[in-house]
């Protein structure tokens, strides 16, 4: 028996786990004991991330589709028709007529890999991938602030923290490892706020638990703001030293005193005032946010308001200090770093400028596109429009995750040519002309990068199931059949380019991972250990800038019709459009249909029963699920978690997206209950 | 497993790697090795010199050995069904006392009324040598529950380590089985080894940090009717993971899963499965009667603290410490034991 | 000595030789074992079908009677409806029969009182039968029995069998239809109108939980003896023999110690709340 260590695939927290291995099976799983995010600890989906991996269900060969049915196919004659088609539409239309969507479940090499075949292959920016449904505002709202979109420090820091405020995360669910660590800082002292609009398990451990209503973040963040300089609690010194933009900042703020934001965010001003008071005073404040704050049309400017937070009162650049958002896939950090997205490329160097392009040019021995392409949400309406006429899904789901999913259906439909690459047949794959059948995180090398940067191996554990593939061969076979060899023998070559061009991973390679859990970047050469914290000294822009924000409503108000606000989000036992999750025998039979949280005042009010069945439609859609009554959810909201292709709920979540980071509005939308 | 059995010999470390090499050739062997980093793991033992066994109870319990994680039970087609039990032999070199406690329980549990063919099937093909421990981890608590350091009976094979040579104390037919081939390797031992054996027990036990009275939480929850709000308090902070009852070497549950390859195949597997989980005592129709997590997590404590001394005479829990470092929720057994001594408001205080 | 290893969880052939629709969710099946084997009333096995998994099931049909064993199966869960679509001629397999069973020998010589509600009334008919296998043993014998409508109510032909045996019956239903002439309302509305003389009968209760729990607390507040009010509990289930732990409630397993337990153990025990 073989133990075989690699990282968890299921959320952002990135906890070492071994697998192991007889005779070619995976028999079990248990975590890392010295791992610095898991200390020897997993959550239920950690505990059963192997099920999945031989599950009989897995893909097995290339399917080709003829006359409406699939067909087996040889990888050759895939992997060719692949080729053709593509270079056909190419040809045909142009290159910008097809998409690319690269996933945050694969490794950083498969991203970069799919990022370079869009670009240098196809010759297109249009690629993105789900970091467009969580995090795009982090990326860009912080980018406008300090100058990097990701986590300012380590999870292990949070254990000595003295305060936590934490908004719209359910982390113990959510992210349960980092959840551990906040729960240890309680228990150290430290103090634990929370804001939340649902009564989540780690709201229950805060000293304040703020439950502002759903899309009135700004107006909270801005409100406590207001008191911060009200009460003279602003650290002036690193305002003048380390920040511009502070003027512009606090007229905006001026309007925002608390009592008129508790009308707006039905949050007790004394609540407020009392958070605000405890966050700015103690030194060794860590804020984090996650979907809570990015998933609304104003996800950009609530990051914004976290950013001015922090830079109000001084609690960046240190240990235990900063801003933190909470990434949500194992390897969206990492795909974002990678550049899977149309406006940069590996390690966000944009594509719009002349002397990053000419590098990557250099290196590709191919002419760059230099517009930035099409996100994820415009890719389906370019679809509609009849200009976008292919396109290429890697280990994505959009069927199940995005908003308005009648809309993605159509878009699929629409298509002259799709391929969907997964492991198993998904709801996307349905739609397509090619599925290519691709491997675990069992099944291959690689590195994934977690929520606080840490670029972590994965290793081979078994050999690919079936006749399956490694997502980064199967894009080089491609890519060669297409006329461009990329000629990697293994993953660690991949890697050795991606360090060669991305000053953020200069020095991580693949055999300086082997110790001490891997290395967090920025790493700017083969000697530099690493970056538990960022901005020390100085932001990664220069100066910290202030930017002022203002509130906006949710897109969709309730009214007579629609008269309660829905929330959409995660639970613990399963993970987005339950691919893996749900053919875990432990983690289905515990939640095996989709529920919805209803408020026992509402519930009694509309004569519905625990467990009864009720039908919830929004302008979009209706879909039937089953009441759970809880005081989890306040009065007039309903959450539904995501994960149930049976009963959809993004059938019903509303597509309207914030203005630059095109994130839609999954957390609020209007929708009426009745009982069935 | 095999009958009780008893005799003492001494082994020279020396001699340690041939006899292990020798008995490779016959069986498997599995020992603590190095994993990721700083981490020591069971594993097949490929360079005998890597076996590392100053190293506390490990990750997870041996119990993985006799009781896997997944367990193929059946592989079914359309005319035939084949029983997949495993009785391949193993030995297993480095386990320690805790873990031979525990897996005494086991032997009664899955051994008596109803035999449970796969476990006994890897049981009776599998030797543990287990070691005193000479260095227990700060987590250890097995000191308060006479589940170790040091055994007196039980084991298959004890080893004791007395600086340049092992006291090995045969418990068993089947320890015996292993050592007689080979009983030139092995010598008498002097009145003056069982000295220093003693001498390393004494060492041992001083080193233990906690001393947890499982007794004295039993009793507080028979005769002073616990709080369903202590209760509460405990299930607040539990992160529903399973994983005290994955690593619990005393844990025994499992689920039972049909898998089909095509409309005729597939395999019936066994899992291990966790009472934390409100699924567990799911019935047809939407039943769920442990619904609430306070259900749940009492249950647990309860049959390892009332239950487990009712059945069998000793407590659920052998002090091997593996929920403590496990649980996220820091609700581990010897948490939740200090917790029912102290109260709630004496630890406010603290 | 090695332990004696056994085929624990193998299940044996069983052929499918007739199946009866009852209601629109229950239906009979009548099934012939490779190898035969004794069993008594409220002992159950746990059915399976390849590929789909095991529920266990009590036996609804009496040692002796017929070869066959008949098992009542109502379709709540993905095994129970694959068995539904089964048909004579079909294999299945059958493990047991495992729990403790029904005792009679206690209530001999005094009135009985059996109380059933929905497809708990399967396990009751095998006693039931067995108990008037030697009919002059016991005194007055009398079942109510309540269902969801009258369209749900099993076994009539048993029920008027019974009742020309000397069975007095009241049958009861939630919900009437228009040719419903009979009781309606829960069963425990109607236990009162049993001639048993309560403080001296055996109570024999199966249903489901909500129904056990009332019927248990009413015949208690009549003066029945704890002890004398008998009822089968169902669990979730995966082993039957007491390994899988996921039946054991407070210090006991229903599939071993149980499935039937008295009213004065099940407050013992705790049993009902888990």
């Amino acid at each position: 028996m073989d133990k075989v260590p690699t990282i968890c695939p299921y959320c952002g927290c990135g906890c070492g786990l071994y697998l192991h291995v007889e005779e070619g099976n995976i028999i079990g799983v248990s975590p890392i004991r010295h791992h610095p995010v898991n200390k020897g600890t997993l959550c239920v989906k950690g505990w059963n991330s192997f099920e999945f991996i031989q599950h009989p269900e897995r893909l097995k060969y290339p399917l080709i589709k003829e006359n409406d049915t699939f067909r087996k196919a040889s990888w050759d004659e895939a992997i060719k028709y692949v080729a053709n088609q593509l270079t056909d539409i190419k040809k045909k239309y142009s290159p910008d007529s097809i998409g690319v969507m690269s996933s945050a479940k694969c490794t950083n090499e498969e991203n970069y890999l799919m990022m370079k075949f869009a670009r240098a292959v196809i010759g297109t920016n249009n690629i993105d991938h789900c970091a467009r449904l969580c995090h795009s505002s982090t990326v860009g709202g912080l980018a406008v602030a300090f100058g990097s979109g990701a986590m300012t420090n380590s999870i292990n820091e949070i254990a000595d923290a003295k305060v936590l405020f934490v908004i719209g995360s359910n982390t113990t669910e959510q992210h349960p490892m980092i959840g551990m660590h906040m729960l240890d800082a309680v228990d150290k002292g430290a103090t634990l706020i929370v804001a939340d609009p649902r009564r989540t398990q780690i709201s229950e451990f805060a000293q304040i638990h703020l439950r502002q209503k759903c899309g009135t973040d700004v107006v909270l963040l801005n409100s406590m703001m207001n008191v911060i300089i009200n009460e003279g609690l602003v650290d002036i010194p690193f305002i003048k030293r380390r920040t511009e933009n502070f003027d512009a900042f606090e007229r905006v703020v001026k309007k925002y005193p608390p009592e008129i934001a508790a009308k707006i965010t039905g949050v007790p001003a004394q609540d407020i005032k009392k958070a605000a008071r405890i966050y700015a005073t103690e030194k060794r404040a860590m804020l984090f946010y996650s979907m809570g704050i990015t998933q609304h049309i104003t996800g950009v400017d609530n990051v914004r308001s976290c950013a001015n937070l922090c830079m109000l009162t001084a609690h960046i650049g240190q240990p235990m200090t900063g801003l933190n958002p909470l990434r949500g896939q194992n390897n969206v950090q990492g795909a974002c770093d990678m550049g899977a997205l149309p406006d940069v490329y590996s390690g966000y160097q944009e594509v719009s400028e002349p002397s990053s392009r000419r590098k990557f040019e250099r290196t590709w021995r191919r002419k760059l596109p230099s517009k930035p392409g099409l996100t994820l949400t415009e890719m389906f309406d370019s679809v509609l429009k009849g200009q976008m006429k292919a396109m290429y899904i890697m280990g994505e789901n959009p069927v199940i995750s995005d908003p308005d999913s009648s809309h993605v259906t159509e878009a699929l439909k629409k298509l002259e040519f799709l391929v969907v690459q997964d492991i198993f047949m998904s709801d996307t794959a349905e739609f397509a002309d090619v599925v290519l059948p691709a491997v675990s995180f069992a099944e291959k090398d690689g590195t994934f990068t977690n929520t606080e940067r840490r670029v972590q191996k994965i290793r081979k554990a078994i050999r690919p199931m079936y006749g399956s593939m490694p997502d980064w061969r199967i894009i080089s076979e491609i890519s060669k059949e297409m006329g461009y060899d990329m000629g990697y023998r293994a993953t660690h070559e991949i890697m050795e380019e991606i360090a060669l061009l991305t000053p953020l991973y200069r020095g991580i390679l693949h055999h300086r991972l082997d110790d001490n859990f891997g290395l967090q970047w920025p790493c700017s050469d083969p000697d530099n250990p690493g970056t538990p914290f960022l901005h020390r000294k100085k932001f990664a822009k220069g100066l910290g800038t202030f930017i002022p924000v203002d509130y906006i409503p949710p897109a969709e108000n309730i009214s007579k019709k629609f008269p309660f606000v829905l929330t959409t989000g995660r639970m613990y036992f399963h993970y987005h459009t339950g691919t893996m999750c749900r053919r875990t025998s432990t983690l289905e039979r515990e939640y095996p249909e989709c529920y919805a949280e209803i408020n026992p005042e509402d519930a009694d009010s509309l004569g519905i029963k625990h467990n009864s069945m009720i039908k919830v439609s929004s302008r979009r859609g209706t879909i039937t699920v089953r009441a759970y009554v809880t005081d989890k959810v306040s009065k007039g909201t309903i959450f539904i978690p995501f994960h149930y292709k049976e009963e959809a709920v993004n059938l019903l979540t509303n597509p309207a997206v914030d203005p630059s980071a095109k994130i839609p509005e999954y957390k609020v939308c209007a929708v009426r209950i009745e009982s069935v | 497993m095999g009958s009780i059995y008893m005799e003492s010999l001494i082994l020279a470390k020396s001699n340690l790697s041939y006899w292990l090499r020798q008995l490779r050739k016959e069986m498997a062997l599995i020992g603590p090795l190095k994993g990721e980093n700083n981490d020591i793991v069971f594993k097949t033992v490929e360079n005998i010199h890597e076996i590392i066994l100053d190293c506390p109870a490990l990750i997870p319990s041996p119990k993985e050995f006799i009781f896997p994680q997944k367990e193929d039970m059946f592989r079914f087609s359309k005319d035939k069904v084949e029983n997949l039990r495993n009785d391949k032999k193993r030995l297993i070199f480095g386990v320690r006392s805790c873990d031979i406690s525990a897996i005494i329980l086991f032997d009664r549990f899955y051994g008596e009324k109803f035999v449970d063919d796969y476990y006994m099937s890897r049981r009776n093909n599998t030797v543990f040598i287990s070691i005193g421990c000479n260095n227990p981890d700060p987590t250890c608590f097995c000191i308060g529950l006479g589940s170790g350091p040091f055994l007196s009976l039980g084991f298959d094979i004890q080893f004791s380590d007395l600086g340049d040579r092992y006291l090995v104390e045969i418990g068993s037919t089947n320890g015996m089985d292993i050592v007689k081939k080979f009983i030139h390797l092995f010598s008498q031992p002097k009145k003056s080894d069982y000295d220093d054996q003693y001498e390393a027990m004494l060492s041992s036990q001083a080193r233990f940090e906690k001393r947890i009275n499982l007794e004295n939480a039993r009793q507080k929850i028979l005769f002073e009717k616990v709080d369903d709000s202590f209760w509460e308090g405990v299930a607040k902070r539990c992160f529903e993971c399973g994983g005290c009852v994955y690593e619990c070497p005393l844990c025994t549950c499992f689920n039972v899963i049909d898998r089909k390859y095509s409309e005729t195949e597939g395999i019936r597997i066994r899992e291990w499965d966790t009472c934390m989980f409100r699924g567990f005592t799911k019935m047809a129709g939407n039943i769920w009667p442990a619904d609430k997590k306070v259900m749940r997590t009492k249950r647990w404590y309860f049959h390892k603290l009332i239950y487990y001394p009712e059945q069998f005479g000793k407590f659920g829990c052998v002090g091997c410490g593996r929920c403590t470092i496990t649980c996220p929720g820091r609700i581990d057994m010897a948490t939740i034991a200090y917790r029912l001594k102290v109260g709630e408001n004496e630890r406010k205080a603290d | 000595m090695k332990e004696r290893l056994t085929d624990l969880y193998l299940p044996s052939k069983a052929k499918v030789i007739d199946v009866v629709d009852m209601t629109s969710d229950v239906k009979l099946f009548k099934v012939m074992p490779e190898k035969t084997f004794k069993y008594k009333p409220g002992q159950f096995l746990m059915v399976s079908l390849w590929g789909e998994g095991e529920v266990p099931i009590s036996i609804a049909s009496t040692y002796g009677v017929r070869e066959e064993i008949e098992l009542c199966i109502k379709r709540v869960g993905p095994v129970t409806s694959a068995i539904h679509s089964l048909k004579s001629g079909d294999d299945i397999g059958i493990r047991g029969p495992f729990g403790n069973g029904f005792s009679v020998n206690r209530a001999k010589n005094r009135d009985i009182l059996f109380v059933g509600g929905g497809i708990g009334i399967a396990p009751l008919r095998s006693l039931i039968n067995e108990v008037l296998k030697n009919k002059k043993d016991f005194k007055k014998i009398e079942l109510v029995y309540g269902s969801r409508t009258p369209s749900d109510i099993l076994f009539m032909d048993d029920i008027n069998l019974w009742q020309k045996k000397g069975v007095n019956v009241i049958l009861t239903v939630d919900r009437k239809d228009r040719g419903w002439r009979g009781n309606a309302g829960i069963v425990t509305e109607h236990i009162g109108k049993s001639r048993v003389s309560f403080k001296n009968a055996h109570a024999f209760v199966c249903g489901p939980q909500v129904m056990i729990n009332a019927v248990m607390r009413d015949l208690s507040s009549r003066g029945t003896p704890e002890g004398n009010i008998i009822m089968t509990l169902e669990a979730h289930m995966k082993c039957g023999v007491g390994k899988c732990g996921h039946c054991y409630a407070d210090g006991k397993y229903i599939c071993t110690d149980g499935p039937v337990f008295s009213y004065k153990e099940i407050k013992q025990f705790n049993l009902n709340g888990v």
